[in-house]
């Protein structure tokens, strides 16, 4: 299970898409670390993983081949008030999502992340965020189709020395709020600005 | 070293314990832990992970920790209960407290993961380096050496951390590990005998120069703002950098072992004796760069050692070649003896060449900011940090914070201006030239119900109110250029409260001052409120900026650009409605005081010509900059309008979550706080591309629009320093200039062929005949003014481009 599906240019057919669950962990945790890892210079600790799913595992979502039910997809959320400014939102954010590569290009990620905005959404939240490296031009395409904005640039964000834009998503309007977006700076972290 | 390896290749030395000194911010009690598979606990609290790593067998409880004097602590042995409270968990249950954040959970590691765990070790692999720092060197290993450290140490002015560069270097760790307390004990080879092998003192002396201008500048970037991890690493993982050695003794250790070089020129080639003494004489024109820097005296003098360095550094990268390189004494092993949690990471790798090129853009930029200390007036300061930074690339953090200390060290700006000083010249510039207000003599009326004192008060009050404010703006820009952006949108708020705090003092002034107002034929009568219209002026510009960067940061989709672009139009036109007024009652005092009328705002002193004829001059000059920004930023709204309405450029692409208000009211909701200027009337914006406008009457439009900016910018490089009041900065604005000028160019010639398209395509449309690229910044002739190129897809008649 821990090693990715083969290579594959052929399209799967129809992938099964399913909600994560506890009860999952022993079978898909070590692909779904194999598979988001896999391009990292520095790889989670299980702890991270376990963080976000035992805490909204609801949020996850995995694709699975049709027939072997190998993990194909996954996308791993979180959704809490934002409390660093006052009034607090709601928001959801977007931690991980990763594609095996000999699946990309066929719409698994953005079907993912669909699945979670509409879970998110139906839980109310205010606005979706996330972090993409400068250099993923296909990340960024796929979030900025389904409504995203770059809201701002992160100079040498992630440990390789690469930039980042944060990306939002407004599902709500926010009209009389305090700005909270450009409010991160002089903190001491935004937690968002980590992972 | 002794290797206390055990059979699991795993050496707690190297990683527990430096775990332990960095979890010295976390809380001192359990915080979290997950359960595996195994039922192997893993807890991500290192003060408690020593003891429950060698499973099966329970170890020895450990010794109550060492209470010292802290008596009414008790401690218990909570293994055992640990243990049988855990093993009700399910495996991935967690167990956390409320305040355990992501940003914690991220920091937790793995044991025996190679990637996480700093003291794992690959089968065979030994704990440290094995290097044998005594063995004699050759002079072409030194150079090899030396040159493979100037590369490290260029990568840690980039931005990576010492551990990864220049704490990589064998010698350097030996240096340093343990702490020499003297200049004798800072040695790679302690305890040698009265006998220095030649090439062991001269890379020891290297090494000595080396790591004490890394300390100089470490300091100085600490001292200064900047973004650590993100523009620099200060972290010297507890390793002192010579800090108590003294920089002349270095200094003279360096002279020393030049002399050694050029005694052994015979025996060891000319060559290869000068390639040594110029890179001892690098080292040592560095630190005098830095002992210099801090007196901010005359920019002439201080540039001597930065140019020593410039023509020095050429000489070492001709005698490149002499050197043999020594890989052996790199290691990236001495990171596990580092305070880190990181296992050990690679070394950066830079080039020769981009070492080179690094180097001498640093010694470059370091000459050229020097020129900030020929100050002459406010906005010629101004001109100089913006054009400064705006250079691609951006100077280096240790420039950026160089400049820093010269405009602000110890609230000495420049080191000879008050901070009074400054900010009185520029309200004298913009608004104020011979003012009343800004007259020294009222500081020394004593009678409270003189007019003068309460002047003096509420001046000092609007001072103390706006100077921060202000000095900020040269501090922002002194930043990386994402920084810059997201921090003006910080000052928009700051100087939305000045502009309302100097609102309330402008009104208690004219009432001191029984300013009567101006009957101006435009607009009735008009106050002349000259502290809250300072204060507007620059709201205005910060917000123009962070417009602007938007568009240097590709901040925005393609579909925002024409909204973007038109904000930034309506911004400028609004400061250029500012600016008028400003000359209103600048040239009204100056029409009184050549006429020799009296006005109760002018104080007539020597410099009151010379400050009305800068003043007039400053305004003029803004006013061009103001309006060329706004026709040009008008005329790309149309163009974008034009190419949107032809099906070019997709004006509302499908996006199924959430909406174009919602959208929009996300991008303006830092500038929607402010209530001046509030928001443009959108309604304007939509009516551009209304029903009874054709994409070629916006675009006749859009060009008609240029011709009169075309002459002032045409104009405008013809300027003088004096004129464009870029004292020291003249040839970097006018580059600027003559940039924005290509640009309006480009959309110019963009017109005419769009429209020429039009007519020979009648009512086919351009669509599938034409392709519009928006390309990067770096691709646009001025990093502010997205002009899309056109891509013609078939053989279209007409003159235009293929």
């Amino acid at each position: 299970m821990a090693e990715t599906p083969p290579s594959s240019t052929s399209h799967p057919g129809n992938l099964k898409y399913i909600r994560y669950d506890h009860s999952l962990e022993t079978k898909y945790l070590p692909a779904i670390r194999a598979l988001i890892s896999k391009d990292l210079s520095e790889p989670y600790s299980i702890y991270v993983y376990r963080y976000f799913l035992y805490q909204w595992g609801h949020l996850c979502f995995l694709a699975l081949h049709p027939t072997t039910e190998d993990l194909i997809g996954v996308i791993i959320c979180k959704l809490e008030p934002h409390i660093s400014h006052s009034p607090p939102t709601l928001r959801g954010y977007i931690a991980m999502l990763a594609v095996s590569s000999g699946y990309r290009g066929h719409g698994i990620a953005t079907t993912l992340v669909k699945m979670g905005i509409e879970a998110m959404t139906q839980r109310n939240a205010d606005e979706v965020v996330l972090e993409t490296e400068e250099t993923n031009i296909p990340a960024m395409r796929l979030y900025e189709r389904l409504g995203f904005l770059r809201s701002k640039k992160l100079h040498r964000y992630y440990l390789n020395g690469s930039s980042a834009y944060r990306l939002v998503l407004l599902l709500k309007n926010a009209e009389g709020e305090e700005d909270r977006d450009f409010d991160a700076e002089g903190m001491a972290l935004d937690e968002d600005e980590i992972s | 070293m002794d290797s206390n390896i055990d059979d699991t290749q795993h050496s707690p030395a190297g990683s527990y314990q430096q775990r332990a000194t960095s979890s010295g911010t976390l809380p001192n009690e359990f915080v979290g832990l997950s359960i595996t598979n195994s039922q192997h606990l893993q807890l991500h609290h290192q003060a408690f992970a020593d003891d429950y790593l060698q499973p099966p067998l329970p170890p020895p409880p450990p010794p109550p920790p060492a209470m010292g004097d802290n008596s009414g602590v008790i401690a218990f042995d909570i293994t055992e209960k640990f243990r049988i409270a855990a093993q009700t968990l399910e495996p991935g249950e967690l167990v956390k407290d409320g305040h355990f954040t992501l940003f914690e959970s991220v920091g937790a590691l793995e044991i025996m993961d190679p990637k996480m765990d700093s003291g794992f070790l690959a089968p065979g692999e030994s704990l440290d380096e094995d290097y044998d720092v005594t063995r004699p060197l050759l002079p072409r290993e030194v150079i090899g050496i030396i040159d493979r450290l100037l590369s490290l140490e260029m990568a840690w002015h980039l931005g990576h951390p010492l551990s990864q560069t220049l704490l990589t270097n064998v010698y350097i760790e030996r240096m340093l590990n343990p702490e020499p307390m003297s200049l004798e004990e800072a040695d790679f080879i302690r305890d040698r005998g009265a006998e220095k092998d030649p090439m062991h003192q001269v890379l020891r002396a290297y090494c000595l120069g080396l790591v004490k201008t890394c300390w100089f500048v470490n300091e100085r970037i600490k001292q200064e703002h900047y973004h650590e991890e993100e523009d620099f690493v200060t972290n010297t993982y507890t390793r002192s950098l010579l800090e108590d050695i003294d920089a002349d003794e270095i200094r003279d250790e360096i002279m020393e072992a030049r002399k050694v070089v050029y005694n052994l020129r015979h025996r060891i080639t000319d060559e290869v004796s000068w390639a040594l003494g110029f890179r001892l004489e690098l080292r040592s024109a560095f630190l005098r760069v830095i002992e210099l820097s801090d007196l901010r005296s005359d920019p002439d003098s201080l540039s001597l050692p930065w140019s020593q360095m410039k023509s020095v550094w050429e000489a070492i990268e001709k005698s490149r070649h002499l050197g043999t390189p020594v890989p052996e004494a790199f290691s990236t092993k001495i990171q596990r003896r580092l305070a880190s949690t990181m296992p050990p990471r690679p070394i950066v790798e830079l080039s020769p060449d981009e070492t080179y090129k690094h180097f001498k853009k640093l010694i470059a930029d370091g000459i050229a900011v020097l020129d900030v200390l020929k100050y002459e007036d406010t906005q010629s300061l101004l001109n100089f940090v913006v054009t400064f930074q705006a250079q691609k690339p951006q100077p280096m953090v240790y420039i950026r914070t160089l400049l820093q200390s010269f405009l602000f060290k110890d609230m000495v700006i420049l080191g000879r201006l008050s901070i009074r000083h400054i900010l009185d010249a520029d309200l004298c510039l913009i608004a104020l030239p011979s003012a009343r207000l800004l007259d020294r003599t009222n500081d020394l009326v004593e009678a409270p119900h003189h007019p003068h004192y309460a002047i003096a008060h509420q001046m000092e009050l609007f001072r103390q109110r706006a100077a921060q404010s202000y000095l900020d703006i040269f501090r922002v820009f002194c930043q990386n250029r994402c920084r810059i952006r997201r921090t003006l949108f910080h000052s928009i708020h700051d100087w939305d409260a000045v502009h309302a705090d100097a609102l309330d003092i402008d009104s208690l002034l004219q009432h001191q001052l029984e300013e009567p107002h101006i009957t101006y034929e435009k607009s009735g009568p008009l106050w002349n409120k000259p502290l809250s219209s300072w204060a507007y002026f620059y709201k205005l510009r910060i917000m123009e900026w962070c417009v602007q960067f938007g568009f240097e940061l590709e901040i925005y989709a393609p579909d925002e650009l024409p909204k973007m672009y038109y904000y930034l139009y309506w911004l400028t036109r609004t400061r250029v409605k500012l600016i008028e007024h400003f000359r209103i009652f600048v040239n009204s005092r100056y029409a009184d005081y050549t006429a020799g009328i009296p006005n109760c705002l002018t104080v007539n002193t020597n410099v009151t010509e010379n400050e009305f004829i800068r003043s007039r001059a400053y305004l003029n000059q803004a006013h061009f900059e103001a309006a060329a920004t706004s026709d040009m930023a008008e005329s790309l709204t149309l163009i974008y309008k034009a190419l949107m309405k032809e099906k070019l450029i997709d004006s509302s692409p499908p996006q199924p979550y959430g909406n174009d208000a919602l959208r929009f009211q996300f991008r303006m909701r830092g500038f929607a706080r402010c209530d001046i200027p509030g928001l443009p009337e959108w309604e304007e914006y939509l009516s551009l591309d209304g029903p009874r406008y054709t994409s070629a009457t916006m675009l006749e439009h859009a060009k008609h629009l240029l011709i009169e900016t075309r002459r002032w910018l045409e104009g405008m490089c013809e300027l003088s320093p004096d004129k464009s009041f870029t004292f020291n900065c003249h040839e970097r604005w006018k580059e600027g200039v003559e940039n924005i000028l290509r640009s309006l160019i480009a959309m110019d010639e963009l017109c005419g062929r769009l429209l020429e398209l039009i007519e020979l395509r009648g009512a086919g449309g351009l669509e599938g005949v034409v392709k519009v690229e928006i390309g990067k910044p770096k691709d646009w002739h001025h990093e502010f003014w997205a002009v899309p190129t056109l891509v013609e897809l078939k053989g279209v008649e007409g003159g235009g481009k293929k």
